[in-house]
């Protein structure tokens, strides 16, 4: 172990999280888009001189795990003047961010040497980025011609801390709602510049070279505490295979395989046995798909090492140029990075980590994105016919179950990790014209389990005044999320509309549906998996399920096999003759 | 005389103030079992203290301000009231989505929180309206009656009723109230427009579900601790603090009791903004008060206390939301109980795990076997064993100094009292964290502001706190042990009430608006009624909830007038909004309309004397005249123990002894004595001492 100051160690990480959090506060409260400033679409973190992730806190995994040191990187390397008061806007998917939408602000952070000492970095979810459709996920994009997306890789805004107006006045005619744009972008830029002054008061504190052996300090003792949880890890490996449905044009399941492998210490996740990159959004980025392997990493050992550049020596994720999730090459679209293919690579990690080790790992978390969670535009006929175009977050669950606890109930994508909020149905009535119908819980559709995955969840739209345009892709509804150590599988996602004339119509995996005034979507998110027999389940957590309407008494019994009384009491003697049919001694169910 | 009483979880603070402005602080175990016991033997250590028996002192009594954490132990302990939901049909997990969110996104050890009433205990109620309060279904009086006949059969004590846009029509809500009351008497009923009408489902059934839990254990507390105070001799008005920062007739809180919780520590920005601008003329004072379990942080701006929109019952996104503003005061779980560990890879955490009061630390001797802050404190020798004997704690400075060492000093490789001071230290970086969290987030530059302390157990390390914070000023009251219950003495008598309305200023509908600010009016003079004041002079203040349209937090914006007769007024409030927005976030969107999404109406009549210059007593101060203790980098030092009153500069290191607790003045830091009375501490030899107040100001200022 190193030698410096334990307690100085302790103080000093704590004061760069707290700087970290500054930055995500200013983001929050100044920014305008609902995704960002209801949903905390959004992610900061710090970045040493030699572009290691330090620091980051209440983000969204996806986002930061792996990215935020290559997006570094290309900033020196494209940049190699870098100087005080310059500022950086880098959405690139071919330089280390991920998806267009996601929009990243770089400042350098200098000494009084002019030394660049840090980067710090703040990144959100913009609600438009010029697609051509208008979605910030565009799945259907054959390239990133096609996707329309204005990308930036790494493009100086601000220069001795005043804006480059050009690069504004670009985006401003090329981006959907300007306004609600600008807003967000400084609220970025605010909070980069907070990051920034934060950094150098620190420095001015402790001093620029203290600081520097804390990072080398800090980062040693996150790898000393992954590599003590990987050590508990039996060493081993497993391919795991999953495949992210079909979808518009592409109507097969996409394979996606995944090698793993738990040895010296090391976690090894190789990727490059994958397809080519598709004609599609869905393509990862060199930083989600490094990022999707640490995610299910990360989950599986529960957090237990500090995600940052120390930690991730003991992973290793193999990649190879133009693979669906690989390093895509232009003009590979990857419109939609952030989700889909994110989601099949971090869960086989986590499921498979779980198959591996007891106690370890987790099941499959429900699939990336209901229509509940789709991005809605249109013109509001209440309001003069002002355009709109934004996401909604509602009734999304899936949390997956692991060895600690049953699935987290709003959990949303595996890389959203449940940190986005949900919107409030009042909110949303009064924003745009239309009204959600219902919201609830599907019973039933949890992944069975020792312990169980979270339930699905329905919800009803119907716009009121006018039509709307409603744009998803909702993977997990041919291939739900499966569960681990023999856990069941949760239930799948579901889209249907019903047309003015009563009609119900069964809607694809993938839709731009244009929904009239009267008709109503309706959506079902995944429920999460479980993880272990669901024979094994405690059978008063059956009961609490049941009681609560989350399970029925008939699957109590049929996949639980607990007994469970018209009156909704335990019968606990039914319920080991039950368990003990099971183990072939002849018991009728 | 008035007398406040704040009952927190250890003790509870009775502070009595007799009319010549003499203030005398007493503390007596707080009795969970029956609350009024240690309520009474707090009143009677007075009564005895002023020569009077406890009947002859409550008849004298004019005023007794109460604040309780009655409330909200009941939810910690799970004690409320069994509660149904009411809710529209189609969103019947209203309680149970919450509004999502999640801290330490890999961290999978913690099982989704149960709803606040259970599935099982909602019901769903056939009946729609829009976002303008038009009808979409009828209410179907069939739904409501088969949810009835359920809660009859369940047993059920209390119902929460939020039906999806009854801030904008509550004829629906009105009408479920009417058929509980008929069918089911006895069952406490909140309507979750009449409780608090805002925008946003979640926060309102929350708000209603919580309230209606609370109405009849708080209904039966207060009107029991009222007959007894009563029986004892009692003739005066019992008020009790809210969680708005005021005080309301207890009959009035009886009505909405979920404004009883965490009223305590909302009591202590109140005396905190007191202090502050008796002793210095910062803009900005940062208000902390340090229990056993606990560190409340609040900040007051210009005399303003901001107040806050989510208050959770419990951790951010895994407890639940009270719906309700109040005065903005962030809890974290740092105190003089926080456990200290050393992971396996040797590095020193303290808390957030606690031992609480139950069993304690170590050097209590009730058993706790943790290494906790205080044991760290008594190693170091900043704590005085007498006088904790005095309040009944029997001290065992060997089992601090034993736990210390083998769970802190061992793993370390560090002798005892360095390993005590690196846990001292790292637990004041830590409270130093949950400040910064919220002056980052109200805008506020901890350097430019004075820093004031309460709470027993802050007086260890708040000049460490200052140091670390930059603040050159340092107030630490001389009632700063009760510095919850001197708010009480403090507060304002208030009533409030708020309506939902959605206005943009460029199509503003002035009549709408000026029909809502008379109703709202009217509303709050009534409220004013069962606290039988006669409030000459005070009027109403307005407040509009507004923001600029796609944002999504609201700030509070006072308006100038209670009724707009033009355009002027129009652009005037236009023109406030962008300067307060500038102020908060340092933008102002000079070019947009704003959005208003509610009024406020308050009043607010201010306590009597709120200026005094008060002398404290309650607790002696003798004792030893010098101790040893340890500081980092002079190790064990002879320092000087100085009772407060004797205080005119004192350089540091030396220990300060004050009613209730004691202060550590670290090696450098100096002490003064402030023309309020207040001991002033600078922290740094090098800061200039900036104690604002030129001269002394005993007489009564206009509020």
């Amino acid at each position: 172990m190193t030698q410096f100051d334990p307690i100085d160690m302790a103080v000093l990480s704590s004061r760069v999280t707290a700087i970290v959090r500054s930055m995500a506060n200013t983001l929050i409260r100044t920014g305008r888009s609902v995704i960002l400033n209801t949903g905390r679409d959004f992610s900061c973190c710090v970045i040493t001189g030699r572009d290691e992730l330090l620091c980051v806190a209440d983000s969204l995994p996806t986002h930061v795990l792996s990215g935020p040191d290559i997006m570094a990187a290309s900033m020196r390397e494209l940049h190699p003047d870098l100087r005080p008061g310059d500022a950086f806007l880098h959405n690139s998917p071919y330089h280390g961010n991920s998806h267009p939408a996601d929009v990243s602000m770089l400042i350098p952070v200098f000494d009084d040497d002019g030394r660049h000492r840090f980067t710090v970095l703040s990144k959100a979810h913009l609600a438009d980025i010029g697609n051509a459709e208008p979605t910030p996920y565009s799945a259907s994009a054959q390239d990133v011609y096609e996707e329309g997306a204005l990308i930036f890789p790494c493009v100086k805004v601000q220069e001795d801390y005043r804006d480059l107006e050009d690069i504004i006045r670009m985006c401003q005619v090329r981006i959907r709602v300007p306004d609600k744009w600008w807003g967000d972008y400084l609220a970025l830029l605010g909070s980069a510049r907070v990051g920034e002054r934060q950094v150098k008061a620190l420095a001015a504190e402790v001093g620029w070279d203290h600081l520097d052996e804390f990072v080398g300090a800090w980062l040693d003792y996150s790898e000393g505490r992954m590599a003590d949880v990987i050590g508990e890890l039996p060493e081993g490996e497993l391919e795991v295979k999953t495949q992210h449905d079909g979808f518009r044009h592409m109507t097969d399941d996409i394979p996606i395989n995944v090698k793993l492998r738990i040895a010296d210490g090391e976690v090894d996740v190789d990727l490059t046995d994958n397809l080519d990159c598709l004609p599609c959004g869905l393509n990862l980025t060199e930083a989600t798909a490094t990022s999707a392997a640490m995610l299910g990493i990360f989950n599986a050992t529960s957090g237990y090492a500090p995600p940052n550049a120390g930690s991730f020596r003991r992973i290793k994720v193999h990649l190879r140029e133009n693979c669906i999730v690989g390093i895509p090459r232009h003009p590979a679209s990857c419109s939609v990075s952030t989700c889909n293919f994110v989601d099949r690579v971090g869960n086989a990690v986590q499921r498979g980590i779980a198959e591996l080790a007891d106690g370890f790992g987790m099941a499959e978390c429900g699939f990336s994105t209901p229509v509940s969670v789709g991005v809605l535009s249109g013109k509001d006929p209440r309001h003069d016919d002002t355009p709109y175009i934004d996401q909604l977050v509602l009734g999304w669950t899936g949390g997956p179950a692991c060895a600690l606890a049953d699935g987290w109930l709003t959990m949303g994508g595996i890389g959203d990790a449940g940190v986005l909020q949900r919107d409030s149905v009042e909110v949303d009535e009064l924003r745009f014209p239309l009204r959600i119908d219902s919201q609830r819980i599907l019973p039933d559709s949890e992944g069975a389990g020792w312990r169980r995955g979270a339930p699905g969840a329905a919800v009803e739209i119907t716009p009121t005044d006018t039509e709307i345009l409603f744009m998803y892709l909702s993977d997990g509804t041919v291939n739900p999320p499966l569960g681990a150590r023999g856990g069941g599988a949760g239930g799948t996602a579901r889209q249907t509309l019903r047309k003015l004339d009563g009609e119900t119509e069964e809607l694809g995996v993938w839709g731009r549906v244009t929904v009239d005034a009267g008709e109503t979507i309706r959506s079902h998110c995944n429920g999460g998996g479980g993880y272990g027999d669901p024979q094994s389940r405690e059978p008063e957590r059956v009961l609490k399920d049941v009681r609560e309407g989350l399970v029925t008494r008939e699957r109590a019994a049929e996949v639980y096999r607990v007994a469970i009384d018209e009156r909704l009491e335990l019968d606990e003697e039914a319920t080991v003759a039950l368990r003990a049919g099971r183990t072939g001694e002849g018991g009728a169910l | 005389m008035r007398l406040a009483v704040d009952m927190g979880g250890t003790f509870t603070d009775v502070v009595l103030e007799r009319g010549d402005r003499r203030v005398s602080l007493y503390k007596a175990p707080t009795t969970p079992s029956n609350p009024a016991d240690g309520i009474l033997a707090g009143i009677g250590l007075a009564a005895a203290d002023v020569g009077l028996t406890t009947a002859e002192l409550l008849n004298r009594t004019k005023v007794l301000i109460h604040g309780t954490t009655r409330a909200t132990n009941a939810i910690l302990t799970g004690t409320q009231a069994k509660t149904a939901f009411l809710t529209t049909e189609g969103h019947p997990d209203i309680l149970v989505f919450r509004m999502g969110g999640r801290e330490n996104p890999f961290d999978h050890s913690r099982e989704y929180p149960d709803p606040y009433v259970p599935r099982s205990l909602t019901f769903e109620i056939a009946e729609r309206l829009d976002y303008r309060g038009r009808v979409v279904r009828p209410l179907e009086r069939s739904s409501v009656e088969a949810a009835i006949a359920r809660m009859a059969e369940a047993e059920v004590e209390a119902a929460g009723v939020c039906l999806l846009w009854s801030i904008a029509n509550g004829a629906h809500e009105l009408a479920v109230g009417e058929m509980l009351e008929a069918e089911l008497p006895q069952v406490a009923v909140t309507l979750s427009h009449q409780l608090n009408p805002i925008v946003r489902e979640y926060h309102r059934a929350s708000a209603a579900c919580i309230d209606a839990s609370l109405k009849p254990l708080m209904t039966e507390y207060l009107a029991g601790l009222e007959q007894r105070l009563v029986d004892e001799g009692f003739g005066g008005r019992l008020m009790v603090a809210s969680v708005s920062g005021g005080l309301l007739a207890s009959s009035w809180l009886a009505q909405a009791p979920i404004q009883a919780i965490n009223s305590g520590p909302a009591l202590a920005p109140i005396a905190g903004r007191h202090y502050a601008s008796r002793e210095s003329s910062a803009e900005t004072a940062v208000v902390i008060d340090t229990g056993g379990t606990s560190l409340d942080v609040s900040v007051v701006r210009r005399g303003d206390i901001p107040r806050t929109r989510d208050t959770w019952l419990g951790g951010r996104f895994v407890s639940h939301l009270t719906g309700f503003p109040s005065i903005d005061v962030r809890t974290t779980g740092s105190g003089g109980g926080s456990i200290a560990t050393v992971d396996a890879g040797g590095l020193l955490g303290v808390g957030p795990e606690s031992a609480g009061a139950e069993p304690g630390p170590a050097c209590y001797g009730r058993g706790g076997e943790w290494a906790t802050v205080t044991d760290a404190c008594m190693v170091l020798g900043y704590l005085d064993p007498e006088r904790l004997g005095r309040l009944n704690v029997a001290v065992d400075r060997l089992a601090a100094e034993r736990v210390i060492e083998e769970q802190i000093g061992a793993p370390l490789g560090l002798d005892r009292e360095a390993a005590a001071a690196a846990v001292v230290r790292v637990a004041t970086e830590q409270m130093v964290h949950a400040i910064e969290e919220v002056t980052t987030e109200q805008g506020v530059d901890p350097r430019s502001a004075v820093l004031v302390s309460g709470g027993g157990a802050a007086g260890f390390n708040v000049v460490a706190m200052a140091k670390r914070l930059g603040c050159n000023t340092l107030v630490i009251p001389r009632t700063s042990s009760a510095l919850s219950a001197t708010g009480g003495l403090l507060s304002p008598v208030f009533s409030e009430h708020a309506l939902a309305l959605h206005a943009t200023s460029d199509r503003f509908p002035v009549e709408e608006v000026n029909a809502s600010l008379d109703r709202l009016a009217a509303e709050c003079w009534a409220g004013l009624s069962g606290a039988e004041l006669q409030p000459s002079g005070t009027r109403v203040d307005f407040i509009a909830e507004a923001r600029y349209p796609g944002q999504v937090w609201e700030l509070e914006l006072p308006l100038k007038v209670s009724k707009f007769s033009s355009e002027v007024d129009i652009v005037a409030m236009v023109e406030d909004f962008h300067r307060v927005h500038e102020e908060v976030f340092a933008v102002r969107d000079a070019n947009s309309p704003i959005e208003i999404i509610g009024l406020r109406a308050r009043i607010l009549v201010p306590a009597p004397g709120d200026a005094r210059t008060e002398t404290v007593e309650g607790f002696d101060v003798g004792g030893e005249s010098e101790r040893d203790a340890y500081f980092d980098g002079l190790g064990w030092t002879r320092v000087q123990v100085v009772g407060s009153g004797q205080v005119s500069l004192v350089e540091g290191p030396a220990i300060l002894e004050l009613p209730g607790t004691s202060v550590v003045l670290d090696p450098g830091a100096v002490a003064t004595r402030g023309l309020g009375g207040s001991l002033l501490v600078s922290p740094r030899p090098d800061s200039n001492l900036r104690f604002g107040k030129a001269e002394s100001d005993d007489s009564i200022r206009s509020h």
